[in-house]
């Protein structure tokens, strides 16, 4: 039985008249939305198998060595066993997260171009710069996750795994900001890239395809450049190795002294001028899809 | 104040003129926009939505140009002619999103993307892959997407695009339930002169990037003073004996005509169909249609405002 009078309930349309978010709010839902894509989240089981193989590739094997560094190391050798340097755990890990940008990455611009949904961001109150901004930041964000948190958990253990954790963080305070720095780096470069190349494509095939050919083939160049010629021509040349580039520009923030024909700093300062191009580009270029 | 207005505006592609200096205003309602392909209605759009950049003159959006500052298109919805919505995405998350990046809080995005959804016939569908949707469907989802965030004016390409007479009709009469119990006033783009005469208050015409007429739809389709008779029988017993009585109907098949008839003329005809036994099918005023605009004929006198380029 119902205890009060009875009551009813219109159902009639009602507009909206509560608070209106500003524009940041609006930037941070399309960012919201990117990250879920990356991710997988709310998709099916299919849609979360690539990404988080990938990551769990860039990830586990620090773990995995953190682990038996726990167990195993003490009862063996220090010289028989030794954990990466951070910048070298960068030269394994450089695999996985330039695939996961390749396959990933498309997923946030692809589909929005091949259905449409250009047009429906272009009659919002956001502008192509908003658009694609925020995209970049989502993944950007999932690329950071991915690049730092190996790092983070290799500098835990070396501070837990300290005599004395204390005066290890007192001596080793510098390394956070270079993991910072070298982080943030890969995971501009690769985003940049990534969405770059996926804005010239509606299928995200075709745009992993692309992706996968650049890294490659520059790789490719970029090792023949280095391996098999000498000279200014073909220093300059092998910078197109993106990878590679990547990883000697990790080592050149952490202070790793390697021996390459080109510095990490000359490596590094390539990059930022690539990303900064190639960032300019793909704003024009969105600014061009959204407007029709 | 008018939701939109256009002043002499220009814009060509390249050696396509696609407007040439037109000029209207589109107040609350529901409003046609009028045209066959390449007439510039899309073109319109997006000058309204600040997406190109006019040659010349002015199109203002809420008073505003929409190029100024994206927060103007707050309070507008769109709806284009193509296909526009994510297939592996389900109907109920997408206008939640769309909500929310035309400035609804997380909350009240979700409430009213449910709300929306049950107002166009979707609730139960809302929460299935897009992908899997029919073309009505579909149409329906890119009405409620243009209304999820309670605009005050919603544009929508083509909205009868692909579906069938049916689906059709329910479409059209959505929208009329949109711009009446909703208060939401619409702009509709199309090249179907019924949708506009179906659904529209009000017209703006346009041809090859110029404008032909605007004003209320009732002006365009006001009945004239020519009487349309059609029988299913005995038609030219019932003309000849029409003419014996001074009257001039033009036979066509089953079907006649009577120009400027009067009160008299009414109880004549009923007079001989009753007397020659004629079985009379149907009897009316003929209207004018939109049509007249463009085939220049017989066309009303204008309403409000005749175009002036």
């Amino acid at each position: 039985m119902t205890s009060g009078p009875a009551e009813i309930f219109d159902l009639g349309y009602h507009g909206y008249e509560g608070e209106r978010t500003g524009r940041w709010a609006r930037r941070g839902a399309i960012w919201r939305d990117g990250v879920r894509i990356a991710l997988g989240l709310g998709r099916g089981v299919g849609a979360k198998v690539a990404p988080w193989l990938l990551l769990a590739l860039a990830l586990v094997p620090m773990v995995v060595l953190v682990v038996v560094a726990a167990f195993v190391g003490p009862a063996t050798n220090p010289d028989d066993f030794e954990l990466p340097s951070y910048g070298d755990y960068y030269e394994w890990a450089m695999v996985p997260l330039a695939l996961f940008a390749a396959v990933v990455a498309p997923l946030l611009i692809c589909p929005d171009r091949r259905d449409g949904v250009l047009s429906l961001y272009a009659a919002r109150p956001i502008t192509p710069l908003d658009y694609v901004g925020a995209r970049w930041a989502a993944f950007g964000t999932v690329l950071l996750g991915a690049a730092w948190a190996p790092e983070a958990v290799l500098f835990v253990w070396n501070a837990l795994d300290a005599e004395t954790p204390g005066s290890f963080l007192a001596d080793n305070w510098d390394v956070v900001p270079r993991f910072v720095a070298a982080g943030a780096l890969v995971a501009s470069v690769l985003t940049t890239l990534a969405l770059f190349v996926s804005s010239f494509a509606t299928r995200r095939a075709y745009a992993t395809v692309a992706m996968l050919a650049v890294i490659f083939i520059g790789s490719a160049i970029g090792g023949i450049a280095e391996d098999d010629f000498s000279g200014g021509a073909a220093d300059a040349v092998s910078l197109v190795s993106l990878p590679q580039s990547l990883v000697d520009s990790v080592h050149w923030i952490f202070g790793d002294q390697l021996d390459r024909p080109v510095s990490g700093g000359v490596s590094l300062l390539w990059l930022v001028g690539l990303t900064v191009v190639l960032a300019a580009w793909l704003v024009r270029r969105t600014n061009r899809l959204v407007r029709g | 104040m008018a939701l939109l207005r256009a002043h002499e505006l220009t814009k060509t592609f390249g050696r396509v003129r696609a407007l040439d200096g037109v000029s209207f205003e589109i107040d609350e309602g529901i409003t046609g926009l009028l045209g066959s392909n390449g007439a510039g209605k899309s073109t319109s759009l997006k000058l309204f939505l600040g997406l190109l950049d006019p040659d010349s003159g002015i199109a203002e959006l809420l008073g505003r140009d929409a190029r100024s500052s994206p927060d103007v298109r707050i309070r507008v919805g769109y709806a284009p002619e193509h296909d526009c919505l994510p297939r592996n995405v389900s109907a109920a998350e997408f206008l939640a999103y769309m909500a929310r990046i035309s400035g609804l809080p997380s909350t009240a995005a979700r409430l009213r993307a449910s709300d929306v959804l049950r107002h166009v016939g979707l609730f139960e569908e809302r929460y299935r892959q897009m992908g899997t949707y029919s073309t009505g469907m579909k149409q329906r989802v890119k009405l409620a997407q243009a209304l999820v965030h309670d605009p005050v004016i919603a544009f929508l390409d083509e909205p009868t695009a692909g579906l069938d007479p049916l689906g059709r009709r329910e479409m059209l009469e959505l929208i009329r339930r949109v711009g009446g119990d909703f208060g939401v006033s619409i702009v509709i783009s199309t090249h179907l002169m019924g949708d506009v005469e179906r659904a529209c208050d009000s017209v703006v015409v346009l041809d090859a990037g110029r404008l032909l007429r605007t004003g209320a739809v009732s002006g365009f389709t006001e009945e004239t003073e020519t009487l349309e008779v059609e029988l299913l029988e005995g038609a030219e017993a019932v003309v000849e004996a029409l003419r014996v009585r001074g009257l001039e109907p033009a036979l066509d098949g089953r079907r006649f005509t009577l120009e400027g008839v009067s009160g008299d003329d009414y109880d004549t005809l009923r007079d001989v169909i009753v007397d020659t036994g004629a079985r009379l099918y149907r009897l009316a005023p003929a209207r004018h249609s939109l049509a007249d605009v463009f085939t220049h004929e017989a066309a009303p006198e204008p309403s409000e405002t005749e175009a002036t380029s």
